[in-house]
C-alpha cells in the first residue's frame, strides 16, 4: 500500500507533462494535491493503530526493500503533502510552464519515498535523485546567480552523498543487511572500535543534509538565491530540510553503541549561533530567512541530543512548527519582492498598510520563529528548554535572543511609510490566501499545542503553567535588550559588514566536510574509548 | 587477504579523489574527483563478497557464490553516478556558454557581482 504513496506522484507527473494542455494543468495539479493531503490523513489515522508496513517483491521484511510508516514518518508524510498543496496553491497562476509542476510532483514523491523507506541504500538513491529535481527547480528561472548555486548545491551534495554510500557499504559489510532496523540490531553486538569508520563517514553526509557548522554555507546558496521562484524556496527551507532531521532521527538509533550526542549538541548549538550571526549582517531578506533556517535547524538538533524526552518532543515539534512559519515567511517574501521590486530590508516599508493579511500572516510567522508567548514556537521551545542543564539552557536562550535581534531588524518592513512610487500591483488571492492559512496555523499551533503534540505524537506532555510564565519574562526581556543591541549594534557595527562578505567557495566547502568527517573519527573513537 | 588489500586499495583512492576535490580550482576537475570517487567505492563494494574459489553469481544451481546483492547495488551506484555527471556536465556547459569561465572563483565573481562592490 505504501508503495503507492511514493508512485502515484510520479505518475501524476508524467500524465500531467504528456497529456494536459498548459491550461489545465494547474487546476489537475492542485486536485491532485488536495487528493494527496488527503490520502496521506487517511494513513497518518490508520498509523495511529499501529505500524503499516510493505516490503517491495514480496520478499521477507529484512531481505527486501521495506516501506515503514510509524508515528513519526506519517507525521512527516502529512507535513510533506500539506505543504506541497500550499506551494501549488501560491503558484496557481504565477507557472504557467508544464515542467514546473512535472517537476514538483516528482519531487513530492521522493520526499515522500526519503520519509517512508528503512532501507539504508534506498534512502541513497532517493536523496540523489532529489538532489538533482531541486537544483533544476533552483535554477528554474534562468537567473545568472541561481545557475551557479544550482550546481554548487548539486556537487556538494554528490561529495557528501558518496561518503553515505561508502558508510553504507561499511554497514552492508558488517551486517549483511541494509534494513535499518536489522542492522541496528546486529550492531549492537559488534565490536564498538569497527563502527567508528562507518559512523562517521554516514554522519558527515547527514550533518551537511542538516547544515551543521563547517558544512552550512551551501544552503544560503540553495535556499536563499534570488532567483529560484518563492514557492520553491519555501519548500526547500520547510520540508526538504527536514530530511535530512529525520534521516539523523533513524541513523543515530543505528549506531546505539556510539555515544556522540554531546559530540552533536555542542554543533547543534554552534550552528544556532553562527545562524543567526549570520542573518543579522544580511540585508536581503530571501537571505535572512536562509540563514535562519540553519539556526533554528541547529536547534532542532541540539534538541534531539539532549538525551531528554521533552527535549526531544520539543525538537521534533519545533521541526514542524518551522515548517510552517519559515513556508509562511518565505512566501510572504516573495510577494513582497513581487510588490517592492527590492530584496533589500531596509528599503522595504508599510507592508501592513498594503497587505494586510500578507502583513498579519508574516507577524504570525515572525511571533512564532522567536518564541512570543502563545504561539507555536514558545510550545516547542518551552519543552526544548525542560530537558536542559544551566549551561546549555543559557546558550539555547542566547539563540533566541539572536533570533529575537535579527526578526525586530526583518518585523521593521512591516510598518512606517513607504516611500514606493511605483505602479500599484496586485496580489492575487490565492497567494494571499495560503499565506494566511500557514500564519493561522502558527498561531493555532501555538494556543493547541499540548493537543497538537498528543494528537501527532500519540505522547501526553503538560505546560507548566508557572514555568511557562517565566519563559514569557524571558521573552520580554528578550525582546526589550534585543531591541537595544539591534539599535546600537546592528545597525552601526561595521563587523557585521565584514562577516557579510564571508562566502565559503566549492574547495572551502570540501575541507570543511574533511573536517567534520575528521572531528567526528575523534568524537567516536573518543566515545569508544 | 587479497579483499583487504582491495579494500585497502578502494580507501586510499578514496581519499586521493577527496584532495583532487580540494585542490583543483577547474569545475571540470571536480567532476573528474567525483567520477573517481564513485569508482573507488564500487571497488570497495566488489572487495567484500571476495572469498578464495567463488564462484560468480550468474546462473542457475552454482554452489559456492558470491554475495549478489552488492553488485546489484553497485550497478544501481554506478547508473546514478552517470546520470549526475552527465547533469553536472550540462550545467557547466550553459554556464561556460554565459560567462566564459569554467574556475569554481572566476564563475563565482561573475555570477555575484554584488560580492565585488566593495573591493
Amino acid at each position: 500500500m505504501l508503495t503507492y504513496f511514493v508512485i502515484v506522484p510520479l505518475l501524476t507527473a508524467v500524465f500531467l507533462y504528456v497529456f494536459s494542455s498548459a491550461k489545465i494543468v494547474r487546476i489537475i495539479a492542485i486536485i491532485a494535491q488536495a487528493i494527496l493531503a488527503s490520502f496521506a490523513t487517511q494513513l497518518f489515522f490508520l498509523c495511529k493503530k499501529g505500524d503499516i508496513i510493505t516490503t517491495i517483491g514480496n520478499y521477507e521484511s529484512v531481505l527486501g526493500i521495506t516501506l515503514r510508516a510509524d508515528t513519526l514518518s506519517s507525521v512527516f508524510v502529512v507535513l510533506v503533502t500539506f505543504a506541497f498543496f500550499i506551494a501549488a496553491l501560491y503558484s496557481l497562476n504565477e507557472q504557467q510552464n508544464k515542467l514546473f509542476w512535472l517537476l514538483l510532483f516528482i519531487w513530492e514523491g521522493l520526499l515522500i519515498g526519503i520519509f517512508l523507506t528503512r532501507d539504508l541504500f534506498n534512502v541513497f538513491v532517493l536523496m540523489e535523485v532529489a538532489m538533482v529535481v531541486v537544483s533544476i527547480l533552483i535554477m528554474f528561472n534562468r537567473d545568472n546567480r541561481s545557475m551557479y548555486d544550482g550546481m554548487f548545491f548539486l556537487m556538494v551534495n554528490i561529495v557528501v552523498m558518496q561518503f553515505y554510500l561508502f558508510g553504507v557499504g561499511y554497514v552492508y559489510k558488517l551486517t549483511g543487511v541494509l534494513d535499518m532496523e536489522a542492522a541496528a540490531l546486529v550492531l549492537s553486538e559488534i565490536d564498538k572500535s569497527s563502527l567508528i569508520l562507518p559512523f562517521a563517514l554516514i554522519m558527515t553526509a547527514v550533518g551537511l543534509k542538516c547544515a551543521l557548522v563547517p558544512l552550512y554555507s551551501w544552503l544560503p546558496k540553495a535556499h536563499g538565491t534570488a532567483g529560484a521562484p518563492s514557492a520553491i524556496s519555501a519548500l526547500l527551507s520547510g520540508v526538504h530540510i527536514k530530511s535530512g532531521v529525520y534521516l539523523f532521527m533513524r541513523i543515530i538509533p543505528i549506531f546505539q553503541n556510539i555515544d556522540a550526542s554531546w559530540f552533536f549538541l555542542w554543533a547543534g548549538i554552534l550552528t544556532g549561533i553562527v545562524g543567526f550571526i549570520f542573518a543579522m549582517s544580511q540585508s536581503d531578506i530571501k537571505l535572512v530567512l536562509a540563514y535562519h533556517t540553519i539556526s533554528q535547524i541547529g536547534m532542532i538538533v541540539a534538541s534531539l541530543s539532549i538525551g531528554d524526552s521533552y527535549s526531544y518532543m520539543g525538537g521534533l515539534y519545533h521541526a514542524i512548527n518551522h515548517a510552517l512559519f519559515k513556508a509562511a515567511l518565505f512566501l510572504s517574501a516573495g510577494v513582497i519582492y513581487e510588490a517592492y521590486g527590492t530584496r533589500n530590508v531596509y528599503e522595504i516599508r508599510g507592508v501592513f498598510k498594503r497587505f494586510p493579511l500578507v502583513g498579519m500572516a508574516t507577524a504570525m510567522a515572525i511571533l512564532g520563529i522567536t518564541g512570543a508567548p502563545l504561539f507555536n514556537g514558545s510550545i516547542s521551545k518551552y519543552f526544548i528548554m525542560s530537558g536542559t542543564n544551566r549551561i546549555t539552557s543559557f546558550a539555547l536562550t542566547f539563540i533566541n535572543l539572536g533570533t529575537i535581534v535579527s526578526f525586530i531588524k526583518y518585523s521593521t518592513m512591516l510598518y512606517g511609510k513607504s516611500d514606493f512610487a511605483g505602479e500599484a500591483v496586485k496580489i492575487s488571492i490565492n497567494k494571499q490566501l495560503s499565506i494566511f492559512i500557514l500564519g493561522l496555523l502558527c498561531f493555532v499551533g501555538g494556543i493547541l499545542g499540548e493537543e497538537f503534540i498528543e494528537f501527532l505524537f500519540n505522547v501526553q506532555v503538560s505546560v507548566d503553567a508557572a514555568g511557562y510564565l517565566q519563559k514569557v519574562a524571558y521573552f520580554v526581556a528578550s525582546v526589550v535588550v534585543g531591541y537595544f543591541i539591534y539599535k546600537y549594534f546592528v545597525l552601526k557595527s561595521s563587523l557585521l559588514k565584514r562577516i557579510k562578505e564571508i562566502d565559503l567557495g566549492f574547495r572551502a566547502i570540501c575541507v570543511s566536510i574533511g573536517a567534520f568527517f575528521a572531528f567526528l573519527l575523534i568524537a567516536a573513537k573518543f566515545s569508544v574509548g | 587477504m587479497l579483499g583487504n588489500i582491495i579494500e585497502l586499495t578502494a580507501i586510499t583512492v578514496f581519499f586521493i579523489s577527496f584532495y583532487g576535490l580540494i585542490t583543483s580550482r577547474g569545475v571540470i576537475k571536480s567532476i573528474i574527483s567525483i567520477g573517481i570517487m564513485e569508482v573507488s567505492i564500487v571497488v570497495f563494494f566488489l572487495s567484500f563478497g571476495y572469498e578464495k574459489g567463488i564462484k560468480p553469481p550468474i546462473g542457475q544451481e552454482i554452489v559456492n557464490a558470491a554475495d549478489p546483492l552488492p553488485q546489484a547495488l553497485v550497478i544501481t551506484a554506478i547508473i546514478i553516478g552517470v546520470a549526475l555527471t552527465a547533469v553536472n556536465l550540462t550545467m557547466l556547459i550553459s554556464l561556460k556558454r554565459e560567462f566564459n569561465a569554467t574556475e569554481w572563483d572566476i564563475l563565482k565573481d561573475r555570477t555575484h557581482p554584488e560580492f565585488n562592490k566593495n573591493i
